[in-house]
């Protein structure tokens, strides 16, 4: 856990009062959630109604929608970090529908990538299924979508497909790929904060955990950055066992 | 894109008669939800809103729903899922109810927990229209593919559902990972445990699943392999944190193996990340008492009473438990108090009696002699009219007076009938012979266990030698014998119809033999419900009846 692992350096005061800034840090967190699940609920409210599409404000207000999304997913990630540190996440692996599990991703973007004209690929066997926690593993797809939609030029390919025994799930892109930095940085599993470049290394550093927390048979799931693929970009290969 | 795919999916869901509850103390959710249902293409008209719990049981004791979505976080009062265990104890949800748990993280319950008061699917907040819709479409696939299963386990017909379960397994993908569960606990039920041992250790071949993996201790536990369940559930408990039930059955395998410290401290941890279970806090307060822990006894039996009010889980032993704790720690006019509490909610003579034993045993923890002495006489007096029948539970509690009022004699006689009718009870006979140890007479009662255990375990065995022999008119005799001497003991109910059903597969049946073996059968039953050997041999005597 990030915010605990430095305590112990700490005296035995400012232990105390930063364990309790923690549990404040995870009720805050908590409460922003219920807020942003509203302000979600409004603003798909507004767009699906018919004139959504005629208002001026149309652009801006997808762009608020998509927004707020990415604040819940990282309100989400930072609890579920939160949780795993204390031991006290419901980790739920289940046989998952891969076809139904992509579409579904798929589906939370739609209006997204038309806007952008982001042309959006699924390939995946309707007779592919594993088992995984679906939370978990739609928090990382996200992440990694999101990321795609950022830097691809216009096209995207999310392929499912089963490999030596693991699932293997690649989100790929065709933009210029990852930097050279954060391909070495992918290796080593560590990625710092970069305010400049707006990561904050959160999305990375919750994917290669979650991937981790998928164990069989004393194999573990794996996060690996590539460049190349089917569209000659990026590419997020997650593997699980 | 593939749309289309998606829209597939759930075009065959018709909302327009579809009748919906939404249950959310904020405000905004519910107007929230009531537009995606509207979205959806429910009726704005038969969708109805509820702001807490009790609201909701209200509404849903007028409207049978088709749709309920509930919030798991209510604010103050109920929550969630008590609304939900509520609704299901008093019949008011049936298996046509789609019960939609939303929350916005992630709760431990949505892991584990015990299946019947289970909603039909748990969703994260945000909630859109689009994950709402494919879930139900989800929940309607999967209801239709376990109708015929779940209707075949309503009526007992285990055999029936296994089949189904088996034939569906070849083709239904979709579902193959719940039929398979599905399928194990069918086994686990009718008690064919090699059987359900070999499946379940396919299944962990190639897959590390913890409910497998506790399937699989359950059976250990049965066979009383304390040491290897232990093993596995500490392995399960560590790689899977979460998994409740892997914490529960641990704390289980402790208590048989005797060390009740270290049962404690799981209990502990579990109720940590789980606060919410009635059963749960229950145990850890029996726990807590047995070390001595009267603090943490009392708060786990407080906690336990408050979540089981209204719910399907409410037993009367997180009374007795925190009246005993209270009464041990000095506070005699708190533990009155609850006990007053219990005959106002569990109102039978049974229960009237025990309470009645505890309250004299807590008059003696703060010295009244006068009033201890005065309901030993009192009960003395109602088992001598022969009037009441306390369970086994009850008949402990009173010898446990009897004895420090010196009606020793009459502590004995209750504790033998215990000891005759339950000889395999191995927790039970432990609280007979601590019972003899604290009236310092530890030596004789162990003898007396000792001796009694055996005599039994020879009558209730005796049919089922004859039986084997052949002699089957001997054998129903024998074991109606041994039911005249012990009319509580499980395996004298279960062997007299055993032997009683051999003998009409000899002889032929006639309406009075089936009655005493059905009736025999319901005896064993109440004592103990669900046992393998009452389901097989009920489903065997039904046989006769319907062959007939």
């Amino acid at each position: 856990m990030i915010w605990t692992s430095d305590l112990k350096e700490n005296s035995a005061d400012s232990i105390h009062s930063v364990a309790n800034m923690t549990n404040f840090l995870a009720s805050s967190v908590h409460d922003m959630k219920n807020s942003v699940s509203m302000l979600i609920g409004g603003l798909e409210k507004a767009l699906a109604s018919t004139e959504a599409t005629q208002l001026s404000t149309h652009a801006e207000l997808m762009q608020m929608n998509h927004e707020a999304k990415r604040i819940n997913n990282n309100l989400i990630q930072l609890l579920t970090l939160y949780k795993l540190g204390q031991k006290i996440y419901p980790f739920d692996p289940q046989s998952i529908c891969l076809n139904d599990f992509l579409h579904v991703m798929v589906a939370q973007y739609r209006e997204l990538l038309k806007f952008r004209a982001i042309n959006l690929e699924v390939r995946v066997n309707p007779e592919l299924y594993w088992y995984f926690d679906e939370d978990l593993i739609s928090g990382v797809i996200g992440n990694a979508l999101n990321n795609a939609m950022r830097y691809t030029r216009d096209r995207i390919h999310i392929i499912a497909e089963e490999n030596e025994g693991k699932l293997v799930l690649r989100i790929e892109d065709n933009g210029n790929g990852y930097s050279s930095q954060m391909l070495q940085e992918s290796e080593d599993c560590v990625r710092g904060v970069d305010f400049q470049g707006g990561s904050t290394g959160l999305g990375f550093y919750f994917s290669a955990m979650v991937a981790r927390m998928h164990h069989n048979q004393g194999c573990l799931g794996e996060l690996k950055l590539e460049n190349g693929g089917s569209l000659s970009g990026a590419c997020f290969v997650l593997r699980l066992p | 894109m593939n749309t289309s795919e998606f829209n597939a999916l759930t075009a065959d869901m018709d909302f327009s008669d579809t009748t919906a509850l939404i249950i959310d103390d904020y405000q905004e959710m519910r107007s929230i939800f009531r537009d995606i249902l509207r979205s959806c293409g429910a009726d704005v008209k038969k969708i109805s809103m509820a702001a807490s719990g009790s609201e909701a049981i209200s509404l849903i004791k007028k409207t049978q729903f088709d749709i309920v979505l509930c919030d798991l976080d209510l604010g103050s009062g109920k929550n969630g899922q008590q609304v939900l265990e509520e609704a299901k104890h008093l019949s008011l949800v049936g298996s046509s109810c789609l019960w939609i748990m939303i929350s916005a993280e992630k709760s431990p319950e949505a892991v584990t927990g015990a299946a019947e008061y289970q909603p039909d699917a748990y969703l994260l907040k945000p909630v859109t229209e689009m994950n709402l819709r494919l879930r139900l479409a989800k929940i309607w696939g999967k209801k239709k593919a376990f109708a015929e299963i779940h209707q075949a386990m309503m009526q007992l017909d285990y055999p029936k559902a296994m089949s189904l379960c088996d034939q569906r397994l070849t083709s239904d993908k979709a579902n193959a990972a719940d039929l398979l569960r599905t399928k194990c606990n069918l086994l686990l039920i009718t008690g064919e445990y090699d059987r359900a041992k070999k499946v379940l250790e396919k299944i962990l071949v190639e897959r590390d699943l913890p409910w497998a993996k506790a399937a699989l201790a359950k059976i250990l536990l049965k066979k009383n392999d304390f040491v290897a369940a232990k093993t596995l559930l500490e392995e399960t408990a560590e790689t899977n944190p979460a998994f409740l039930e892997a914490h529960d059955l641990l704390a289980l395998a402790l208590q048989a193996m005797g060390d009740l410290e270290a049962a404690n401290s799981v209990l502990e941890r579990a109720v940590k990340l789980s606060p919410n279970s009635v059963l749960r806090q229950k145990n850890l307060g029996a726990v807590a008492m047995k070390i001595g822990k009267l603090e943490s006894a009392e708060r786990a039996f407080r906690k336990s009473i408050s979540l089981g009010e209204d719910s399907v889980l409410k037993t009367a032993d997180a009374y007795f438990g925190l009246a005993k704790a209270c009464g041990a720690s000095k506070k005699p006019d708190e533990a009155i108090k609850v006990l007053g509490q219990l005959n106002k909610s569990f109102a039978t003579d049974e229960m009237r009696l025990k309470v009645l034993a505890v309250e004299g045993m807590i008059y003696h923890q703060s010295d009244n002699a006068e009033k201890t002495k005065q309901i030993a006489t009192e009960i003395i007096q109602l088992i001598d009219q022969d009037a009441i029948h306390p369970d086994s539970d009850g008949s402990l509690e009173i010898a446990r007076l009897l004895m420090v009022t010196d009606d020793k004699d009459k502590a004995i006689k209750l504790l033998q009938r215990e000891i005759k009718n339950n000889p395999e009870n191995a927790a039970l006979l432990q609280d007979v012979a601590e019972i003899f140890d604290q009236a310092g007479m530890g030596e004789e009662g162990s003898k007396l266990i000792e001796t009694l255990r055996q005599e039994a375990m020879l009558i209730m065995n005796r049919g089922v030698l004859l039986v084997s022999k052949g002699q089957y008119q001997e054998a129903v005799n024998a074991m109606r014998d041994a039911y005249a001497a012990m009319p509580a003991n499980m395996r004298v109910l279960l062997n007299l119809a055993y032997v009683i059903i051999t003998y009409i597969q000899k002889n032929g049946p006639t309406p009075e033999l089936i009655q005493e073996a059905r009736s025999s059968l319901l005896a064993a039953n109440e004592l103990s419900p669900g046992d393998p050997r009452f389901i097989r041999l009920m489903a065997s005597l039904n046989e006769f009846s319907a062959s007939k």
